[in-house]
């Protein structure tokens, strides 16, 4: 179990990263999701020790991250954002030099960094330099590290950020093999969706909203997006993201949406993020009585 | 100390990295050798001796002040300091396992600067075991200064001008090619600042290039060659980014 205890991040600009985030994490796989710049990053960075709160604190597994950060580091695994391989070394390199520093013997290490390439199909590549492999596999690479140190709890920060879809799938394939409670944060709504059974929604360093997906997702009920094209503005929406202008609609009046010119798409979580980001940016234009 | 983090990092970061990509190596020596070739020539071959043996103290000076650029590459770029915060290592063992990479970066170097020495018959055994200790201490004093830089950048792309400032400064201002006795006395003062100034200075002396041997100066140097070690690697210890704050 992961508590945050009015964790606030202040960085030397001035700038809030964390204005008092209380949570109490408890499912298998959380997503914590929201705008670049909403603070997933710093509170993963703070929950796994590579960065001090300003004030507040919090526990994982009982474990204090300022008071006992040996005891976390032992039993947790982080792979930071945009983490690359060395290009020269090869995943085994990679995997022998990391779990040494989680303190394995070198045939432990052997044993469980063979073991964790073969489990996520990096066997066939281990001895190539990494800077031959895909993105994916890079990302791969780190997941498989994660899965070796078989840490209680994993910590992913944006784990498909740049990667295809394909390369995606693959990286999901892989975290699902993942042992212990893991953390992740995305801006991939369908990644939330696929990965996690609680998601955790945040914007400038606060909890907006919480819940399994099919909860977050329950005031949609019976709904569905319609989007404007480009340069019609017949019909009034709710809300303007650049040039696009959508709205959420009753599914009986999709007919007539799209007789309109519309495009119709299914709820999904990128809504949940729509109606809070652009409320936040005070961009919402209209409202929903209209209809 | 994680040892098998420190060997198994230095295995990979330096040997590895010496068989895969060996123009590292050229790229190393090529500055000493370039240097010892020009004084050997405008000494007419009187320098050459300072020249070699200064060669040995700016081949381990300048390789570890470069790995500023690695440590900041590491941290910035890579996340991968990121990634070994969160393991058992301390900042200690993950800086031990970068200069150990390093040091042995300059080992092709430092052979190939033996045999130069064995042609020109500059060793006796004590001046190489002097030599081996000064060369011990640059490495971790070179390497300090370098960490504490790498943690101060904010951006990849200044590193690599100041290491290479650095290395400028640090090495080749210093007497390490040329007879200490060269310089005006506020310039020794000034270039003191550098660990490499009391090594080259000591070396000299070990190597009976210094006329009459000057106790006093001999002791001077080593202590602060000693200090400045002990204060580097102290403040790499403390400045180094480790956990952020």
């Amino acid at each position: 179990m992961i508590e945050l205890l009015n964790l606030k991040k202040r960085y030397s600009d001035g700038t809030y990263a964390l204005k008092g985030l209380n949570l109490k994490l408890e499912k298998r796989l959380t997503a914590v999701i929201g705008r670049n710049g909403a603070g997933k990053t710093t509170t993963i960075r703070i929950l796994s020790t590579q960065l001090e709160p300003s004030s507040g604190t919090a526990r994982i597994n009982g474990y204090d991250i300022l008071k006992d950060t040996d005891a976390i580091r032992s039993r947790i695994t982080s792979i930071p954002q945009e983490a690359s391989p060395i290009g020269f070394l090869t995943p085994l390199e990679h995997m022998r030099i990391y779990l040494l520093a989680r303190g394995m013997t070198f045939k432990g290490a052997d044993e469980e960094g063979m073991k964790a390439l073969k489990a996520l199909e990096l066997w066939k590549v281990r001895n190539a330099p990494t800077d031959t492999l895909s993105g994916g596999m890079k990302r791969k690479l780190f997941v498989a590290m994660a899965l070796a140190a078989n840490a209680d709890t994993v910590f992913l920060d944006e784990p498909t950020t740049g990667l295809d879809p394909l390369s995606r799938f693959e990286v999901w394939s892989a975290i699902k093999q993942l042992n212990g409670s893991v953390i992740l944060t995305t801006h991939y709504m369908e990644e939330a969706q696929q990965l996690a059974e609680e998601v955790v929604l945040v914007d400038q360093g606060q909890v907006l909203e919480r819940g399994s997906v099919n909860s977050l997702l329950s005031s949609f009920k019976g709904k569905i997006r319609v989007e404007m094209p480009e340069g019609n503005r017949s019909i009034k929406m709710q809300y303007r993201i650049g040039t696009t202008r959508l709205s959420y609609v009753s599914k009986k009046k999709a007919e007539e949406f799209i007789a309109m010119g519309c495009t119709v798409r299914p709820i999904t979580l990128d809504d949940l993020f729509i109606i809070h980001g652009v409320n936040l940016n005070d961009e919402a234009e209209g409202g929903e009585d209209e209809y | 100390m994680n040892i098998r983090f420190i060997a198994s990092l230095t295995y990979a970061y330096g040997i590895t990295a010496m068989a895969r990509g060996p123009s590292y190596l050229v790229a190393e020596i090529a500055l000493p050798l370039s240097l010892l070739f020009m004084v050997s020539i405008l000494s007419q071959g009187s320098l050459v001796v300072y020249a070699i043996i200064g060669g040995f103290i700016a081949l381990v000076a300048s390789n570890s002040l470069s790995s500023a650029g690695d440590a900041a590459f590491w941290r910035i770029q890579l996340r991968m300091q990121d990634l070994f915060v969160t393991t058992k290592i301390t900042r200690i063992d993950y800086m031990m396992g970068l200069t150990l990479s390093y040091f042995f970066g300059s080992i092709p170097g430092i052979a190939l600067y033996i045999m130069i020495g064995l042609a020109y018959h500059i060793f006796t055994p004590f001046s190489f075991i002097v030599l081996l200790c000064i060369m011990a201490l640059v490495t971790i004093a070179t390497s300090s200064i370098a960490f504490v830089v790498a943690g101060m950048v904010k951006h990849i792309r200044n590193i690599w001008g100041i290491a290479s400032l650095l290395s400028i400064i640090m090495t080749l201002l210093p007497p390490t090619f040329y007879p200490y006795t060269a310089l005006p006395s506020f310039a020794l003062y000034a270039l003191a600042i550098s660990p490499v100034t009391p090594a080259a200075i000591l070396a000299q002396s070990a190597f009976g290039l210094i006329k009459p041997l000057n106790y006093g100066l001999v002791y001077a140097m080593a202590a602060l060659l000693v200090i400045e070690t002990i204060v580097f690697f102290a403040l790499a210890r403390h400045f180094t980014v480790w956990r952020e704050k």
